[in-house]
């Protein structure tokens, strides 16, 4: 059998999706006592990387990488033209327009949004037929209404937990998120019955998880 | 400020990389010139209605306005230009063309992909026979052989497979469309939902099987039995198999696979599809097909067009050698000008030294970690 290169967004999805690896018959020892490192060539069948979501598209879309394991927050932002073949229904949450309570969703002017997502958040007002003045802010998004940067945020949400915190409330829900298994075009070729059988394997592992 | 810097997206080339590029590209071209085909040169610069039957979102093209405002693309394509020259010339048909050169496609920026691609093809018009495939299939294998691409996987496809199942589907319009994308977006979560209604249909479990509808070709044609009988698809199967068997007798070493779920590289694709790919490249080393109605969007008359174009860039990284034969220099002066002369045609991947002095001639020497020869002493 030929080895599959996947690389595995590091962090809460590698925390959330090591479990369904792992019911999928593949030893995930050595990334659970990982320490400080990113590269993991130990088993014969499976070699993995860590890296941030929107480089793990980049490793794919170069053919250094089979696989990657990714949120579709990103594959959304980014543009993805690798096959997105596998929701792993994990790290689900949604898209929110959220804002401080006193904010007027009807009110006539160009809204300023604030958001870590900018073509989701421009494809939304899109779909709804307004445009609106986008700020790019790359952590703690749910500041911008507070300090008056801007109207609204569209952000990522879980639990809602954040944005009640900092008394933020939500005014729409977008698109949902979860985890996604994405393979590179050619590399489904060159590695077809691989692949074929770590897919049949995640999707029993996903029905026995639900 | 920018003058000592590439616009992103771009590269240059130098020493074994250029040579190898240019290598492929002179072998390639002298191959289909031994064919019989000609030579068709079309310019970088085309105005960008030329390229309309293009999907602009996957194939981003440079623009620039002209002195009177019409827009102008670096060309994103080299088959859409050979359709308009055929269809304002009156060059008689059948022909057959050679070409290669630049494309353009802005990609993604900083993502270590580059922007202008060579390529090396031919456009087979006039011929309606599937004897026109398989001279382009010939070419590609037999191309291949010669740069030495050991381990070649040749993979046919039919750019009216998937229309002709999803119409003998009970579908309507809207929800063939979900399934087309689904499958070829090899979305297999969505896909499933999709085809769940259709559990009781005899189609269901050649359904089941279709996002991994590809492979070895006999394994493929295996699978198909699970598939309802379509008369459509009869010609389709029949032009697949003959070309195989074709394949089979002229190359029996090959791997030939198919694929029966893959989207057409164009819409304006309308018969077999091949491409070919190593083990070890990211990208297609060569794609092409049939494509017969691409000069109804330039004129009336449809002209039956088979093409084929190999990716020289994929080429060169494929067959790329990182050894670096070590250079000869050869250091002459006036009066044994013809000696050097003589020496440089006999020595491989040697050149002249045109130092003024044997002193200067010997530290380029070093510095270059060049053999140096004296031919001044040599008697002419």
């Amino acid at each position: 059998m030929s080895t599959l290169k996947i690389a595995l967004t590091k962090g809460r999805t590698e925390k959330q999706v090591l479990p369904l690896l792992e019911a999928s018959g593949i030893d995930c020892s050595a990334i659970r006592n990982k320490q400080r490192r990113l590269i993991f060539n130990d088993l014969p069948d499976y070699h993995f990387i860590l890296a941030k979501g929107p480089d793990v598209l980049t490793y794919l879309n170069r053919g250094t990488m089979d696989i990657g394991i990714v949120g579709s927050d990103i594959l959304a932002e980014q543009h993805n033209e690798q096959y997105e073949m596998l929701d792993l229904q994990t790290g689900k949450c949604h898209f929110v327009l959220a804002s401080t309570p006193d904010f007027d969703p009807h009110q006539v002017k160009r809204k300023i949004i604030a958001t870590k997502y900018p073509s989701i958040t421009q494809r939304y007002f899109r779909s709804i037929g307004e445009d609106v003045e986008i700020i790019k802010i790359e952590g703690s998004v749910e500041l911008a209404p507070l300090v008056g940067l801007a109207d609204a945020i569209v952000d990522i949400v879980e639990t809602g937990t954040t944005l009640r915190e900092n008394n933020l409330q939500i005014f729409a829900t977008l698109q949902s998120v979860s985890t996604r298994l994405v393979v590179n075009r050619l590399s489904l070729k060159q590695h077809q019955s691989a692949i074929q059988q770590l897919i049949t394997n995640l999707q029993q592992a996903i029905k026995t998880e639900v | 400020m920018f003058n000592r810097n590439l616009p992103v997206g771009t590269r240059d080339e130098f020493g074994a990389v250029a040579q190898a590029k240019e290598k492929i590209t002179g072998q390639i071209q002298t191959y289909f010139r031994r064919r019989g085909f000609q030579k068709l040169t079309t310019p970088l610069l085309e105005y960008k209605a030329v390229f309309s039957s293009m999907e602009q979102q996957t194939y981003q093209p440079y623009q620039l306005l002209d002195e009177h405002g019409e827009t102008l693309v670096l060309r994103p394509d080299l088959t859409l230009p050979v359709a308009r020259v055929m269809s304002t010339t009156g060059i008689k048909t059948p022909v057959k063309w050679y070409y290669s050169g630049e494309v353009f496609r802005v990609k993604k920026r900083l993502s270590g992909s580059y922007n202008q691609q060579t390529q090396a093809g031919i456009e087979i018009i006039g011929y309606r026979s599937l004897k026109a495939e398989w001279e382009c299939l010939t070419a590609a294998i037999e191309l291949c052989q010669q740069l030495a691409v050991s381990d070649l996987h040749v993979e046919l496809g039919h750019a009216r497979f998937v229309k002709a199942v999803l119409q003998a589907l009970p579908l309507n319009t809207l929800q063939q469309a979900t399934l087309q994308q689904a499958l070829f977006s090899k979305n297999l979560s969505e896909y499933q939902a999709v085809i769940a209604p259709l559990v009781a249909d005899p189609f269901y479990p050649f359904l089941q099987i279709w996002p991994w509808l590809f492979g070895d070709f006999a394994k493929v044609l295996d699978q198909l039995k699970l598939l309802p009988e379509v008369p459509e698809l009869q010609s389709i199967f029949q032009e697949l198999s003959a070309t195989k068997a074709f394949l089979k007798q002229q190359f029996p070493q090959r791997t030939i696979e198919l694929d029966l779920s893959i989207e057409s590289p164009q819409d304006y694709y309308t018969g077999m599809i091949f491409h070919g790919y190593s083990d070890s490249t990211a990208e297609f080393l060569f794609s092409g097909g049939r494509y017969d109605q691409l000069l109804s969007s330039f004129q009336n008359t449809l002209q039956p067009a088979v093409g084929l174009a190999f990716e020289v860039d994929q080429l060169a990284q494929y067959t790329a050698t990182t050894t670096t034969t070590p250079t000869t220099l050869i250091y002459f002066d006036t009066a044994s000008w013809g000696v050097a002369q003589q020496v440089l045609q006999q020595t491989p991947n040697s050149s002249l030294c045109l130092a003024a002095t044997k002193r200067e001639a010997e530290q380029i020497a070093r510095r270059t970690n060049s053999k140096l020869i004296d031919v001044t002493e040599v008697q002419p």
